[in-house]
Parts: C-alpha cells; structure tokens; sequence
C-alpha cells in the first residue's frame, strides 16, 4: 500500500475516533459549559487575592498591576488545557465499563489512533475558550509576530507533554485502577506546586524549593516569562535553565509515557469490568 | 474436504486473584471448527465461555497454548486475524450516548469500509432498524440494540463471528429473527451461551465447557445418539404411585425417579431395559406411557450436574 493511502487511512481512523469523542461530549451541551466555566471560578479567587495584594505591595518578581492579568489568564489556558491530562483515562475508563473498549481493541486498529482520536477530541473540545481566552491576553498585552509564533508553539509543546501525562494515567484506567487514582493525586499535587495560579514569590522559601524541583513549573513560567519580555531571543538568553527544561520535557515525557503504557498495556490488558 | 478456520492447542488461562489465589479459566482446551460451521460453546456461569472468546478474538492473551485462526497464530499476528473477525459481546460494544447510524458509521470508518453509507442503508433495512437510525441507541428497545450490534459485526463482512451471548435478554420473536438471520449466513459462527434453545436451533457442532475443560463435544446428531441411549418415560397413574415409585426405585437399570402431578417420570439407563418395565407396570393401574425427547438442555444439565 502506498504511503499516502496509509497515511490517509491513520487520518480516517483518527479523525472517526474524535468525531465520535466529540459527538459524545456534545451530547450534553451543559458539560461543555460547565467544563469552560470550571477553571474561570477556580481563577476568581487569585485574581482577587492578587489584585489586593498588589495594591498594598510593589510587585512579585516581574509580575505587577499592570501585567498580572497576563499570568492569570496564562494560568487559565494551561487550565483549560490541564484537561487532557484527565480526559484519556476518564475516556478509557468510561470505554471500559460501556465495553466498546474491547470493540475498538479487536478491530484491526492501532491503540496508538485511538489516544491520538483522544488528543484530537479534546483539543477541539478547548479550543473555543483557549480561542477566547488566548486573545484577551493579546488585548491586554500584544505581542510581536514572533514571540506569538514561539508562544504558540510552546502551548502546542505543553499540550503535548499533558497528552503524554494522560496517557500514562490512561493505562492505569484500563489495567489497574487503584494505581490510576494515586497517580491522580500526584499529579494534583505536581500541578499545585506550578504556580499555575499564584506567583512564585508569593511562597514561603521551603514551597519555592518543592517548586524549583517540579518541571511542570518551568514549561508554565516560560511561556509567561516570553509574554511579558515579548523578546524570544532575550528569554532564551536569559531564562536558560527554563529552556533546557522544557526541550528535555517535551521529549522525554511523551517518550517514557508511550514507553510506560506500551509495557503496561501488554502486561495486564484490559482489566475490571 | 473440510477446510479448518479455527483450531485451538492446549490453550490455557489462569487468572491470578486476591491472596495469591488463582484460578484457572480454561484447561488444556483443544478445539476444531471447520469454515462455515456454526459452533455452539455451552457452559454454566463462569465454566470459561467468555475467557475462550475473548482469547478467540485477541482481545486477551492465553497463559499458554495457543490458537490457529484462519490459517494465523493469534500470539503471532494478531493484527491478521482482526480484520476477519467480529466481536459481539451481548448487546453490548455500542455506544449508547450518539446514533446508530453515528455508532456504525464510526465502525465502518475503523475498519476502512469503503462506501459505508450504502452498506449501512442496506444492512439496517434488513434488520428493520433503518426509520430508528437517527436516534440515540440510549432510546433504543433491547432487541433494537441487539440489532443495531449484530449490523455493526456484519458490516464489516468478517469471516468469523465470535458472539458471545448475542440473545441475552430478548424477547421470543427477536430471539427467532437474528437465529434465522445468523443460521442462513454464510459466516462461521463461534456461539457461546447458556441459552440452549439459540444453540439447538443456530449450532451444528456443540461443545460443552465446564471448569475450564470441554467435557463433552460433538455435532448434534452425536450428541443425540448419546440421548437416545438413555430413555426418559412419564408414567400416567392415579392409585398407587407411591408403591410403584417404591419398587422402580429398587430397580438399578433406572437412573433418576420424579414425582409428578399425575404420574411419574423415570429415566432408564439404556432403551434395552424398557422391556423390564412391563411386568411391574402391570401390577397397576397405568393410565399413560409416554416417551419424553431428551433435548441438548436435558444433556447439558446432566453434564453440568
């Protein structure tokens, strides 16, 4: 078979998996809202914090008055995109017990079409509040054309790196579900120490520790480090060990969590229902 | 001469459990199913059916042994035996939440169906499920999504339809509908049940599993043969029943006594014995001998039991 022929064949089968993902989201229409109005509630509070802080005090490292908006919303949109690291295994999981798992899984069809249907979906299911929200932020702090290009691609980069998170979490959902829920709480706990919401400074010495150990930390901080500087080429210069990090990230993590759910996935199978 | 689609050898599986124990869902289990035949697995809960299907259709792997399907080892091209096999697994492997034509158009796409939609008008008119396509499959009556899962295997137009279990749960006449649209196609049919009416109409070879192990297993008409040796007779009487149970009891060449509202129903060991029973039957008033049919159930619980 030629190679375009095959390659449009892994786009049919991807892009059927999504539709039907898609379709099946749809089906309630509330969740979709809820699912965008979610991380606004959960933003509300440090907006509010902040901005009364920032009242009385100078400023957190870079961010002030004038641009803390730009961290919350940042802190937003990688919310929104957060997601995906929970929608695989939710997906797998809810696949599972409705028994279409074994349907897909017996079709001559690679698993790999099914999570990138997955990815696909839920990119789709965002875009339209990430849309929203990533162009509030160009209104309240434009960028130049190629720091938004770098901007963007290092969104594309996160995301990735989120699939890869739900895919390890995903193989858990499908062979062993107690395991799915500790590796839930660490990762909470990860994105809790990510300044996701709150400013790096705001914490106390022993916090900043735990953060400065936590990866997911650097890939956040970046992106709002390249926003507000609006220059790529001084943040690469000067946020070196950001940039080591998220380029290591961005290839290792997929890589170990394709690698962790190709062992797991042939070791135990689909289990629990 | 016949030409062998599945064969199974040695295939075993032990699933491991809580505290160390295990427990082993098939035996040693060697099994031959020619093309086109109509295969009937028969077991009590938990004998193994689900376990032998799912290794079957790859969905699982065996702890060992191994399985020949349609020419290809399923532990070593698995991905060659997907695209000439179907899966049902009860009424179950749709999804509820999107329509039917959504669930099989989404099926036709995953298995590269060319010209879907066609196949899915002409297949679901055929079924009598077209004017409910729209709809969503969670509105849908049970038999109607039995339906809709048995057009989604056929679509494909797989060459062996596992089914496990495809009538559970249905009515007589919806029951009747699928055995007749299965019995007149031209696929080979690995059954599973516990449903013997489906497997007596659909299956000309029948197996019976039980712990794991097949333990008994042949076309019909063997398995009939082995019935007609035993002979089931109801015995009509309105005085005396309890003294003729009493002495039929005393007699070795019957197996099984049981009393009934006007009479009693004795199983002989072998026909040969039937003679025996007329100078005991004449010390009584007998209103009816009547030869009772064993059917595959009355086999199958013998078996089991």
């Amino acid at each position: 078979m030629s190679s375009s022929k095959t390659i449009r064949r892994i786009f049919s089968k991807t892009f059927a998996i999504a539709e039907k993902n898609i379709r099946i989201q749809v089906r309630f229409k509330y969740f979709m809202f809820w699912k965008w109005v979610l991380p606004i509630i959960t933003l509300l509070m440090p907006i509010i914090i902040l901005d009364r802080f920032l009242d009385y005090s100078t400023n957190f490292g870079p961010w002030t008055k004038e641009n803390f908006m730009v961290f919350i919303l940042i802190g937003y949109t990688i919310m929104i995109m957060q997601g995906m690291i929970d929608y695989i295994p939710k997906s797998l999981l809810r696949e599972k017990y409705w028994k279409t798992l074994p349907a897909l899984m017996v079709a001559p069809f690679n698993r790999f079409y099914l999570l990138f249907g997955y990815i696909i979906s839920e990119f789709i299911g965002i875009l339209l509040p990430f849309t929203a929200f990533f162009i509030a932020i160009l209104i309240f702090f434009p960028l130049s054309l190629p720091t938004l290009i770098i901007v963007l691609l290092m969104l594309l980069g996160i995301g990735i790196v989120f699939s890869g998170l739900g895919l390890f979490l995903g193989v858990f959902a499908i062979s062993n579900e107690n395991f799915l829920y500790v590796f839930n709480l660490i990762t909470r706990f990860i994105f809790w120490f990510s300044c996701v919401s709150y400013p790096f400074q705001l914490f106390p010495r022993a916090v900043q520790n735990i953060i400065n150990a936590n990866p997911i930390y650097y890939l956040i901080d970046l992106i709002r480090l390249a926003w507000i500087e609006n220059n790529i080429i001084f943040t690469i210069l000067s946020h070196p060990i950001h940039i080591f990090i998220f380029a290591i990230s961005l290839v290792i993590f997929p890589l170990i969590c394709v690698y962790i759910f190709n062992i797991i996935y042939k070791k135990l199978g689909i289990k629990g229902y | 001469m016949n030409n062998r689609i599945i064969e199974t050898f040695n295939l075993s599986k032990i699933y491991h459990l809580k505290e160390r124990k295990t427990i082993q869902a098939l035996d040693d289990v060697n099994i031959q199913i020619n093309e086109g035949e109509k295969f009937g697995l028969l077991g009590p809960n938990g004998a193994g059916k689900t376990t032998m299907v799912s290794i079957l259709s790859t969905l699982i792997q065996p702890s060992s042994g191994y399985a020949i399907i349609n020419g290809e080892n399923i532990l070593k091209n698995p991905n060659k035996i997907k695209s000439k096999i179907a899966l049902m697994l009860g009424n179950d492997m749709i999804y509820y939440r999107i329509s039917g034509y959504a669930n099989l158009k989404f099926f036709c796409k995953v298995y590269d169906i060319k010209d879907y939609k066609k196949k899915i008008e002409h297949v679901t008119r055929e079924f009598g499920i077209g004017k409910w396509l729209n709809e969503y499959v969670e509105r849908y009556s049970t038999g109607m999504k039995c339906k809709l899962a048995l057009c989604r295997i056929l679509l494909s137009n797989p060459k062996i339809l596992f089914l496990d279990e495809p009538t559970m749960g249905l009515d007589v006449k919806t029951t009747k509908f699928i055995i007749d649209k299965l019995k007149h196609s031209n696929k080979t049919i690995f059954l599973t049940s516990h449903n013997m009416d489906i497997v007596e109409k659909l299956c000309t070879r029948i197996a019976f599993i039980k712990n794991g192990k097949i333990i008994k297993a042949g076309s019909k008409e063997e398995l009939r043969k082995l019935l007609q040796k035993r002979v089931r007779i109801f015995i009509g009487i309105n005085e005396n029943k309890i003294k003729l149970k009493q002495e039929l009891e005393q007699q070795d060449y019957i197996s099984y006594i049981s009393n009934e509202e006007t009479g009693l129903k004795i199983e002989l060991l072998n026909r040969n014995y039937y003679n025996k029973l007329f100078p005991i039957f004449g010390k009584y008033k007998i209103t009816k001998i009547q030869e009772i049919e064993l059917s595959i159930e009355d086999l199958f619980l013998k078996i089991v039991d």
